[in-house]
């Protein structure tokens, strides 16, 4: 297999023509185009392995391209931890991959995953006590193990500072997509003072003159009903009478093994990708799930002179193939396993993005498998002031599809840390079930994601344990991984 | 889990100082011990901190106590069979101010007395040993021990495991809803699951101890203030020493063996509540002041901040043993914010003078009693209490319930059940 880019088309051509430009990565020096993402920089390039998981040292790759995921974080130009999906390229940009050794392509420490199942979460909470005299040491060797990035200097981001801001309006609209806009709109329309906090710059033209657009605000947090977002320059602080959270949904990575490999990659990145990039993924893909954007990646596929198999429905997928990246995948077929060969997983399924609701404390539930918010006939939470519209709603997955199945055996259920579902299973077993105490002991959901890609299949994991849905663990803010320099401001502390 | 109907011991609080206490009793022989949480188990502050075991500390008293604190936790992961990652990272104060560091001298030659091992370090060197200062806020020095770190959660699981083996059960998500009394003794503890009759009731129910304190009619001065912490995405190892710095405002931070750098910032204004909830203006105020002082942590990622609670008392020592105020009612709470430090030592001394009878003398300057209340703050509850138990001359002093509320019904056998305020 190989990633390769496409032509441009014609129509539309890009404009100006993108100038080509060189990026090291890892010390090896290779041409990308100027401004597009580094992380697709480097599918481009054939570098499908952006970073190793931290236990495990797995490999990892380009999944969702929304910065959410964590799977692209690299060093960028001396900083640490940098999500280089989001990182536009410039000429002589410096990259590196972490925690590994000597490289994240051909990481040594890759065989830990070999011996995972020996090495259960907190194991060395009961090991290294004896010999007494080594007990330091012991933990000298665990401290070398941990940590990701390297301390940078700080200089990038040295003398910037934001300005604190307050803004009271009537309704406020977290998030600009479609569904955003329309609810925006909509309550203008009523005559209603209305914003929108959407965090990609330049996405949201509303046609309505009077709701106003924080463009390229990321909404971080929900503290006591006030939502704060931070822009390049200011830190919002939010008052609303009303709050509509329009944030979407995350990609539902398959709860099959392997379905964190190189390859394996949400439909809407595949679709940019092939549409917005011209960089083709793979050469023979798998399409698995239900959703209306896998309709649109086979014939994407189909144009750039590629077969796609399926879709097959995600719970006829049961394993992802291959090592260091998608080899093939095992599905079953009218009752038949078969193994089919494949460069490319893309999945459809996603699941609803409820980090502002879960944060403002509103009650969710576990329908058919999938995370949902409770919401009243119009949409409202159970928090006073806040509803939701759009995916974030919980119409992601058709309901006709088979309920998703609860992640079982060597199953990934948290990937930042890598918390396989038996792990969490044994938890439960030990009597200390409660979410609060399975979250500590096993780790899961406290990886840099903070649940945004597991706590569904954790909470899965838990209700086939008979745990109560309401014993969620709490969310807490901020919403995205932010920069401590990004949350200085100009005022004296 | 059933709550048994009677106990010998009732802990309320499965926090560092409830599991450490029953730890203590039970290996003192006590039987029919009941720990009860309202949450889950080091909900509150013990799973709140970043766990720093220092014997460093500023007065001569208290560095015996965090000795012989800290000697105990290097004994801990032997003891109860189960790491808790005792690690000497290091730990250091950051001195901004030069008159504090000719006050230090005198400090380091008092731990050097005692056999602590602290140095003053020169601005040069300060920058040497933690470069993660380089290019800040000029700093005036430092005091360097190397005293240690313990992970908090793990300590929390050396003891549930402990006590399972002991066969000690914890209540997890049991509330205490009212306590029983009669002549003067603690009878029983109602809870929302049940009631237990028992002699002996420990409170350790740190930012909620005051609640229940005023549920027992006992008056103690300890009052919950939140702090707040963040944590960054896990970094190599960089920072050989926990950090805290005092003036002109006070901060600190440290990296875990994972990697994570957990920092914080107080508000000096903080008001006295039960609260736990993160606020934005701890982001800021933590973010401005910390790369003012170190610019190199421009570059870290917060991944979460979280809340939790001081339980502080006027002298900033901890309440620790019986009341004359009513009989078989313990109390260790108002850590203010060395639980984690102090609590397996003292805790272990508590038990001894509930087995003994007789309090140890490292415990005196904890004990509960020595914060009498003014004559007129003793009228006021008298009066107070009067209201609700006619005719009754025996009436416990002292709750926190605001006046007008139905803090106390009559049971059928006649003892008074307090409740909260509304």
């Amino acid at each position: 297999m190989a990633a390769r880019r496409l032509p441009f088309r014609a129509d539309p051509a890009p404009n100006p023509p993108r100038r080509r430009v060189r990026v090291t990565f890892d010390g090896k020096a290779f041409e990308a185009l100027d401004g597009e993402p580094l992380a697709v920089a480097l599918l481009a390039a054939d570098r499908p392995i952006l970073s190793r998981s931290f236990r495990f040292h797995r490999p990892r790759g380009l999944m969702c391209s929304t910065g959410q995921c964590g799977w692209c974080e690299c060093e960028v130009d001396g900083r640490p931890s940098v999500r280089s999906c989001q990182v536009p390229v410039r000429d002589g940009l410096v990259a590196r991959g972490e925690h590994a050794w000597p490289s994240v392509g051909r990481d040594l420490f890759g065989w830990l995953d070999v011996g995972s199942r020996w090495v259960p979460p907190t194991f060395y909470h009961h090991r290294f006590l004896r010999p007494r005299s080594l007990r330091k040491r012991y933990l000298d060797v665990i401290r070398g193990f941990g940590g990701r990035g390297r301390l940078g200097n700080g200089r990038a981001g040295e003398g910037r500072t934001r300005v604190a801001r307050e803004m009271d309006v009537g309704v406020l609209v977290v998030g600009g997509g479609r569904a955003g806009v329309a609810a925006a709109e909509e309550a203008a329309g009523r005559g209603e003072r209305v914003a929108i906090v959407e965090a990609v710059a330049g996405r949201t033209r509303p046609a309505h003159p009077d709701v106003r657009v924080l463009d390229g605000a990321a909404a971080i947090g929900w503290y006591d009903g006030v939502v704060t977002a931070i822009d390049d320059e200011t830190l919002w602080s939010i008052r609303a009478g009303s709050v509509i959270a329009a944030t979407g949904s995350y990609e539902r990575v398959p709860s099959v093994g392997g379905a964190d490999r190189p390859g394996v990659m949400g439909a809407r990145l595949a679709l940019a990708l092939i549409g917005e990039h011209r960089v083709l993924p793979g050469e023979r893909p798998i399409l698995v799930g239900e959703t209306t954007d896998l309709a649109q990646i086979g014939p994407a596929f189909a144009n750039a002179g590629v077969r796609a198999v399926g879709p097959v429905p995600t719970a006829a997928l049961l394993r992802v193939l291959g090592r260091r990246r998608v080899s093939g995948a095992i599905v079953e077929v009218d009752g038949r396993r078969r193994r089919v060969a494949a460069d490319v997983v893309v999945f459809g399924d996603r699941t609803p993005n409820l980090d502002l609701p879960l944060a403002a404390g509103a009650a969710v539930e576990l329908r058919g498998g999938v995370l949902e918010p409770v919401l009243d006939d119009a949409g409202r939470t159970t928090v006073p002031g806040l509803s939701i519209v759009g995916s974030a709603a919980g119409r992601v997955t058709p309901r006709s599809g088979p309920a998703v199945a609860a992640p079982t055996g060597r199953t990934l259920v948290c990937f930042c840390e890598d918390v396989h579902a038996d792990e969490i299973h044994a938890q439960v077993s030990t009597g200390y079930g409660d979410s609060e105490l399975v979250k500590r002991r096993t780790g899961a959901l406290t990886g840099p994601c903070q649940g945004k890609y597991c706590l569904q299949s954790f909470c899965s994991a838990m209700a086939s344990n008979g745990a109560r849905p309401a014993d969620l663990p709490t969310t807490r803010p901020p919403l995205r991984p932010t920069r401590l320099g990004d949350l200085v401001t100009d005022d004296d502390a | 889990m059933n709550l048994p109907r009677t106990a010998g011991v009732v802990i309320v609080g499965a926090g560092i100082g409830g599991l450490g206490f029953a730890r203590e009793l039970a290996a003192r022989g006590v039987k029919d011990i009941v720990v009860l949480e309202r949450d889950y188990p080091g909900a509150g502050a013990t799973g709140r901190n970043v766990a720093r075991i220092r014997r460093m500390q500023l007065t001569e008293e208290l560095c015996r106590v965090a000795m012989a604190c800290q000697d105990k936790y290097e004994r801990m992961g032997g003891e109860l069979r189960s790491n808790v990652l005792f690690y000497r990272l290091g730990y250091a104060w950051i001195l901004y101010d030069p008159s504090e560091v000719a006050r230090m001298r005198d400090v380091v030659a008092m731990h050097a007395r005692l056999g602590i091992r602290s140095a003053l370090l020169s601005p040069q060197d300060t920058l040497h040993h933690l470069p993660i200062f380089e290019g800040g806020e000029p700093v005036a020095g430092s005091v360097l021990s190397d005293d240690a770190i313990v992970h908090h959660d793990a300590v929390v699981w050396a003891h549930l495991d402990h006590l399972a083996r002991r066969g000690v059960t914890v209540h997890p998500r049991t509330r205490v809803i009212g306590i029983e009394q009669s002549d003067g003794r603690v009878t029983a503890v109602v809870t929302d699951q049940g009631r237990i009759e028992t002699p002996v009731v420990l409170n350790a129910a740190g930012g909620w101890s005051g609640e229940l304190n005023a549920m027992a009619g006992v008056r103690m001065p300890n009052r919950p203030h939140r702090r707040e912490v963040l944590v960054t995405a896990p970094l190599q190892r960089s920072i050989e020493a926990a950090v805290t710095f005092y003036r002109p405002s006070e901060g600190w931070f440290n990296q875990t063996l994972r990697g994570e750098i957990v920092m914080g910032t107080v508000d000096p204004d903080e008001p006295a509540d039960v609260n736990q909830r993160s606020s934005w203006s701890f982001l800021q105020r933590t973010a401005t002041l910390m790369t003012r002082k170190a610019p190199a942590l421009r570059d870290v990622t917060v991944i979460r901040q979280w809340a939790g609670m001081y339980d502080i008392t006027p002298d900033h020592l901890p309440i620790v043993g019986p009341t004359a105020q009513l009989e078989g009612w313990w109390q260790a709470l108002g850590w203010s914010g060395r639980g984690m430090l102090l609590a397996p030592y003292l805790t272990e001394l508590l038990a001894e003078h509930l087995v003994t009878g007789e309090a140890p003398a490292m415990l005196s300057q904890f004990l509960p009693d020595r914060f009498p209340p003014t004559a007129e703050e003793r009228q006021l509850e008298t009066d107070y209490y009067s209201r609700y138990t006619p005719g009754s001359g025996s009436v416990s002093p002292g709750t926190t319930s605001p006046p007008g509320s139905p803090a106390s019904t009559m049971t059928s056998s006649g003892n008074t059940t307090l409740r909260p305020g509304a």
